[in-house]
């Protein structure tokens, strides 16, 4: 037998009366693999997470796990552990309780808590906080604890519910990298909900993109960057995320309001299209797009400059400050390669 | 800052006002009861007089004796108390926690039943009990001891149930705890503040009760407060050992009051402030 911890979602639809939360998500994670649920707020990502964890019933579908049907299983019997985002650390426990908790339900012997208990501390760098309340504990320290209480009892699906939200800056970078080598580690399967794009960019081996309540992408976060399978996933991914442009293709021309560019590539028949180029792909020069410098904004390691194109702007970013300033007339280029296209009817990459 | 000192002295000021209008009935009650019946009736009244214990003295084991009365009102405000909180904690995490259908029509009608006046339920209440044959009974006392107390109860604790994020019993419940067991081991624990301020007050509730008690007892069930009465007959009042029953009968009070000082205060204050309820 592989190692357990395979999920499948099988058309699953949420209504919350007249609201429809979830359209369908079908989905398979395979055993031991980092899968993100990735997508706006609202997006139907956590409600996911939750029929996994058996917290919600789906409306219709199945929820399988290692073949198993846990539909309507309790989330005790699923043998899954999850990690809120509050933490739900009990406020009236110990660290060492907090962790011992779900040890305690299923009647373990005391010794093996004992050493259970100090396995799991020790794996996230807090054994010695074990005689704390968790309100005397940074939020750093709070989420390594809510970590444990998730490892110490080896489940089969490890489900993290926006769990890096509630850190600075600073110790979410490190958490996420530590994240990611605990998960590796344990060999465990971990479905992590994440609005954060780069978040779920650097965690996950795979990655599903949702938007409104359905799954518009499937992929690894490579896959998902290189080539947005939509318009929306396009414009979510990215920072800034990719610009857009309405713009009319004809064999080797793409043209944008009036202005016309041609190209090596055969772009197929006459059609109107949504062209998608990120920003980082845009490049000053003599010849392309011609439009003004807006405004040039430094975020220190890069520069961020809003170009109007006709009434549109468009974002380039480069590394070093470009040698343009604001009120400018600039040309725009870019490599073939980095053209997206969208049809404009259907949304979806052509 | 000059503003500031004379809105904290007004403060003060009507703060002793109130203070004094409070603890004025209590002070009487407590120097009469350590006088002799001449000296209640002298007149103008003395501050300075030899004090006597001769009223406990009576009124704890003479022939006026309350000790069966104070036995009295404690076994009903402990069963009343008891089973008020056995039904009332279930039922206030109930409509905190599930989605039941008209729990807000639910929520109103508990409180409504808070507004009607005693007087207009105590005939019904007598004619009940007495088809039944429970007047004068502990189990009859107390059950009517339960209208009253069992929505107070649910409603005061509901506010702190829902204090409470519902992650917490989620976690719980991912951590195969089951909902008794989540909560036992994860709520309960944490609403304990709410449950002993609940406590306090249903017991308080119980134990000053007289009207029902007055109309519903008899010679079975006669709390102190009704008893209390025996000192004050057509021909005299007898002052002294009213008194002194009176201070008897508050000691329980005052103490639970001064344990449960600190609970009851942030009880009181539960939802002003956010989070400033809770620990």
């Amino acid at each position: 037998m592989t190692r357990p911890g395979q999920i499948v979602l099988r058309d699953i639809i949420k209504r919350h009366g007249a609201v429809t939360a979830l359209h369908g998500i079908n989905l398979e994670i395979p055993a031991g693999e980092f899968f993100a649920l990735l997508g706006p707020s609202g997006s139907g990502k956590t409600t996911t997470l939750r029929i996994i964890a058996g917290l919600e019933q789906p409306t219709e579908g199945r929820v399988l796990v290692d073949g198993a049907d846990v539909t309507n299983s309790e989330p005790g019997d699923r043998d899954v552990a999850m990690v809120f985002q509050s933490y739900a650390l009990y406020p009236h426990m110990t660290v060492f309780q907090n962790i011992a908790f779900p040890l305690r339900m299923v009647a373990t012997p005391k010794a093996e808590i004992d050493a259970s208990v100090r396995d799991a501390a020790e794996k996230v760098h807090i054994a010695h906080l074990l005689d704390r309340k968790p309100g005397q504990l940074s939020g750093g320290q709070q989420q390594r604890c809510a970590l444990a209480r998730a490892i110490v009892r080896k489940p089969r699906l490890f489900l993290l519910d926006e769990p890096l939200s509630n850190l600075d800056a600073k110790l979410r970078l490190e958490t996420r990298g530590e994240l990611k080598k605990l998960q590796r580690s344990l060999g465990v399967t971990a479905v992590y909900v994440t609005h954060d794009q780069e978040e779920a960019m650097t965690v996950a081996d795979r990655m599903a993109v949702f938007m409104e309540g359905r799954i518009a992408q499937v992929g690894t976060p490579d896959d998902v960057f290189q080539r947005p399978a939509t318009i929306d996933v396009a414009a979510f991914l990215g920072s800034p995320p990719m610009n857009l442009l309405e713009a009319q293709i004809e064999g080797h021309e793409i043209s944008f309001g009036g202005q016309r560019l041609h190209f090596d590539r055969d772009l197929g028949v006459a059609r109107a299209a949504i062209a998608g180029i990120r920003p980082s792909a845009l490049k000053f020069g003599d010849a392309g797009l011609a439009g003004r410098v807006d405004l040039i904004e430094q975020l220190g390691e890069a520069t961020i400059v809003n170009v109007l194109v006709g009434d549109k702007a468009v974002r380039v970013r480069s590394e070093r400050r470009p040698p343009v300033s604001e009120g400018q007339d600039v040309k725009l280029s870019f490599e073939p390669r980095d053209l997206h296209l969208f049809d404009a009817s259907t949304r979806s990459r052509v | 800052m000059k503003g500031r000192s004379v809105a904290s002295a007004s403060l003060i000021a009507v703060a002793g006002v109130v203070l004094t209008l409070w603890t004025f009935p209590v002070l009487w009650a407590l120097l009469t009861s350590f006088k002799t019946e001449r000296d209640v009736l002298a007149y103008p009244p003395t501050l300075v007089f030899s004090p006597t214990l001769a009223n406990y003295r009576d009124v704890l084991f003479g022939a006026t004796t309350i000790l069966p009365n104070l036995i009295s009102s404690f076994i009903v405000s402990v069963l009343a108390t008891a089973l008020t909180m056995l039904i009332a904690v279930p039922a206030a995490y109930s409509l905190a926690r599930l989605d039941l259908p008209a729990k807000r029509a639910g929520g109103f009608y508990i409180l409504a039943t808070q507004m009607l006046p005693p007087v207009g339920l105590v005939i019904p209440y007598f004619l009940v009990l007495q088809k039944v044959g429970w007047l004068d009974s502990y189990k009859g006392l107390v059950l009517i001891y339960l209208t009253f107390s069992l929505p107070f109860a649910i409603w005061l604790l509901v506010s702190y149930f829902e204090d409470i994020p519902r992650e917490m019993e989620e976690a719980a419940l991912i951590d195969r705890a089951g909902r008794l067991r989540a909560l036992l081991y994860v709520i309960l624990p944490q609403v304990r503040g709410g449950i002993a301020v609940t406590v306090v007050f249903v017991f308080l509730n119980a134990w000053n009760e007289f009207l029902f008690a007055v109309v519903l007892g008899g010679n079975t069930v006669r709390p102190v407060t009704v008893a209390m009465f025996n000192f004050i007959s057509v021909e005299q009042t007898l002052w002294a050992k009213l008194a002194a029953a009176a201070i008897i009968a508050m000691a329980p009070v005052i103490l639970l009051g001064l344990i449960a000082q600190r609970h009851i205060v942030k009880g009181l204050t539960v939802g002003a402030v956010k989070g400033g309820g809770r620990r």
